[in-house]
């Protein structure tokens, strides 16, 4: 009986001690870079004594997940990853908190980030200097080939031979699809290869995020630069529409079969298991590619090609305090240890992106990996969609619009064009902005 | 104390109310409230999200819109054709089984076990699975497909003309056991005096179909069409999971819609009125549906 006594007492006493303990909980997509942050924050552990619990979410369930933890004001989370669109409800609807006077009182200067980074992660209303969070991730969509194939003497000749140039990294989206369209069907060791697994997924925001890599490219502008929200002739532009077109033909002349629902995963698995010359993906997933392949042979990257000019899609994320947290002090202390330039170089040689410039600007980053010079290029072009508060009503009629046209062949491009126009006008008439 | 002790000077209308009384007022809570607070709801331009902002009344506005909306009635449409194909496939197989699994043969324990095994699984689980199976290049659907007739390389998801199709064979795969069932059940409840009677009067096999097995069981098969059209008419899940409402929107079922109205895009008073119209719409369908099968029952 004594023993027991003595067993309860003691497993009384663990239960008080364990929840006394300092603990914050982050949240944020499960993907590499997440298992990256979490063997980071070991050490912020070990310096403050805070533990830190990780809820990682599956990019499909993500946004729905967190957005409605927000909207709901949920207090699970004490820190958000959150993506670069929810910014503007971030702010305008008070889910995070505001970080100028912590910044100032901290010391943290946000002139010690990439512009593009601080600008499309933590400024709302964009180009002021109210901050929301602090850039943590930085990504951008960008290319992965298959250079072990490139490299095939009987291939470069071949391709040489048919297009009049040599095959390599392609310098437009029309080479692209050349390059692209000379694997398709094309049997290697005996096996049928493919052209490009891109971006098709209808549910979350794939196929926009693909098929504005290309609008972007061509020179689409989402609104009139001297008449906020004027979209007519801007962004169903003739070089919009012809964007929207090469997508279509992308698809259909280049990607595997049945690629018609495909993202982040789907791509890389394509690519992966040798199914394809070429993928599409986020930086993120670079350095998982790139550990698989150690001497360099099987992978190259590049950034998104121009064509009228250059641009890319913009990924990433920014940090950001829970406004209804309870332990707001706490995670304010995650952020100033994670805006340490010494912490940020070790983020980066984890495998997260970094966008401190003490990390970007070292003479060695360029070549510290393959991928590292595309993602310095990469992000002095990016390009996001709309980082409005009614940010989800504008992504679904897209979704919707351009997977009916490129994916199911309905309609014409111009004609998905006017209509996100038509579905987008009177989201922000709701919202007041028209 | 007894209980007659307990409930002494209460009269049974009370000890009645007292029994039902928790399980009124939860309905009311978690069911009537909800209904009263959507339809209030719906004729308003609430948006959930948008914290601080009073919604104002916007009278039918809601209601106008959704009606005249081009796009909800091209869901509606996918959503008809999808509850017409299931549930005419669910219940000319759903029959089929069980005139079949009626008759005693060896194996129809094992055979019946089998056949019920889809519907234990998990509609999102399922949803999943048949995305391998559809899978052009590795899926086993495309290969048996083929191996029957060479069609050669087809996207079922991807396919507008074939989308529509793969939703409707996967439901029918997962829910024709449902109907099944039923119908069995149907079928072993016709007393055996009314076939040996027939074969006295020397019917043929047909006209003891005709005339005594089919007007047995169309009750239990009809009660299991309600069933299973309330349950496809809010068609969520499995569809989410195989083909997110695509390609494009030709598979996105009102339910989805509805979701993304609600949950996605926070148009609250929106989807209220668009939730209601669904209501009436499936609760007008029903009490005509059942009534029409009483009557069939009466006969």
């Amino acid at each position: 009986m004594k023993k027991i006594m003595i067993l309860l007492f003691v497993s009384l006493f663990s239960f008080s001690v364990n929840s006394n303990a300092k603990s914050i909980t982050l949240g944020w997509a499960a993907w590499d870079p997440a298992n990256a942050l979490q063997e980071l924050t070991k050490e912020f552990t070990a310096e403050t004594g805070i533990e830190v619990n990780f809820e990682f979410v599956p990019w499909p369930n993500f946004a729905d997940r967190m957005l409605n933890e927000l909207n709901n004001k949920g207090k699970t989370f004490d820190l958000l990853i959150g993506d670069s669109q929810w910014i503007g409800s971030g702010a305008v609807y008070g889910h995070y908190v505001k970080l100028n006077d912590f910044f100032d009182k901290e010391g943290i200067s946000m002139g010690d980030f990439s512009p593009a980074t601080v600008h499309a992660y933590s400024t709302w209303p964009k180009g002021s200097k109210n901050y929301y969070a602090l850039p943590a991730m930085g990504d951008a969509l960008a290319w992965a080939y298959r250079k072990d194939w490139f490299d095939r003497p009987e291939l470069k000749s071949e391709f040489k031979k048919k297009h009049g140039y040599d095959l390599g990294v392609p310098a437009s989206w029309n080479q692209l699809h050349d390059m692209c369209s000379f694997f398709q069907g094309r049997e290697i060791d005996g096996q049928k290869r493919y052209g490009a697994a891109i971006n098709t997924e209808r549910g979350s925001e794939g196929i926009t995020m693909g098929v504005t890599a290309a609008m972007y490219a061509w020179g689409m502008e989402y609104e009139n630069p001297n008449k906020p929200y004027d979209m007519e002739g801007f962004f169903n532009s003739p070089q919009a529409v012809e964007a929207v077109e090469f997508y279509r033909k992308l698809y259909e002349d280049c990607a595997p079969p049945g690629h018609s629902d495909a993202y982040m995963v789907a791509n890389l698995d394509a690519y992966k298991s040798g199914q394809v010359a070429f993928q599409m993906n986020w930086y993120a997933f670079w350095p998982g590619v790139s550990k698989e392949d150690k001497d360099g042979r099987v992978s190259g990257f590049f950034a998104n090609p121009k064509q009228n000019v250059a641009a890319a899609t913009l990924g990433g994320q920014g940090i950001s305090v829970v406004k209804y947290s309870d332990k707001q002090d706490l995670a304010l202390e995650y952020i100033k240890w994670f805006a340490r330039p010494d912490v940020q170089q070790k983020w980066w040689d984890l495998g997260g992106y970094s966008c401190h410039n003490d990390v970007l600007d070292s003479p060695s980053f360029p070549t510290s990996t393959v991928y590292a010079q595309g993602f310095l290029d990469s992000m002095g072009i990016v390009k996001d969609f709309w980082q409005e508060p009614t940010f989800v009503e504008l992504m679904l009629p897209m979704q919707e619009a351009i997977h009916d046209y490129v994916v199911n062949g309905k309609g014409t491009a111009k004609g998905a064009l006017d209509k996100i126009i038509e579905e987008w006008v009177e989201v922000f008439e709701a919202d007041g902005k028209l | 104390m007894s209980v007659k002790k307990k409930f002494k000077g209460l009269s049974d209308k009370a000890v009645g109310w007292l029994f039902i009384g928790p399980t009124v007022l939860l309905l009311l809570a978690i069911n009537i409230y909800p209904l009263i607070y959507a339809i209030k709801m719906s004729f308003t331009n609430f948006y959930a999200n948008k914290i601080g902002r009073v919604p104002e009344f916007v009278g039918l506005k809601n209601y106008i819109k959704i009606l005249n909306k081009e796009a909800i009635w091209e869901k509606m449409q996918v959503t008809a054709s999808f509850m017409f194909w299931t549930l005419l496939l669910q219940a000319a197989i759903g029959l089929g089984l069980a005139l079949l699994l009626n008759r005693k043969f060896k194996g129809n324990e094992l055979l019946t076990t089998l056949i019920v095994l889809p519907m234990m699984l998990s509609p999102a689980v399922v949803g999943v699975f048949w995305t391998y199976l559809y899978n052009p290049q590795v899926g086993l659907f495309n290969y048996v497909v083929n191996f029957f007739y060479d069609f050669g390389s087809f996207d079922m998801i991807g396919s507008s003309m074939l989308a529509p199709w793969s939703i409707v064979i996967v439901d029918t795969w997962m829910w024709t056991p449902f109907t099944m069932l039923i119908c069995l059940a149907g079928l072993r409840s016709v007393p055996n005096y009314l076939y040996e009677a027939a074969e006295v009067d020397r019917a043929s096999k047909w006209q003891q179909f005709i005339y005594i097995t089919l007007p047995s069981v169309l009750p239990f098969l009809l009660l299991a069409l309600l069933f299973r059209g309330i349950e496809n008419f809010k068609m969520f899940d499995m569809v989410v999971e195989l083909t997110s409402g695509g390609p494009g929107s030709a598979t996105e079922l009102a339910s989805i819609n509805l979701k993304r109205e609600a949950f996605e895009k926070w148009k609250t008073g929106y989807s209220s009125a668009f939730a209601v119209i669904l209501f009436v719409t499936i609760f007008g369908f029903g009490n005509v549906y059942v009534k029409v099968m009483n009557k069939i029952k009466e006969r």
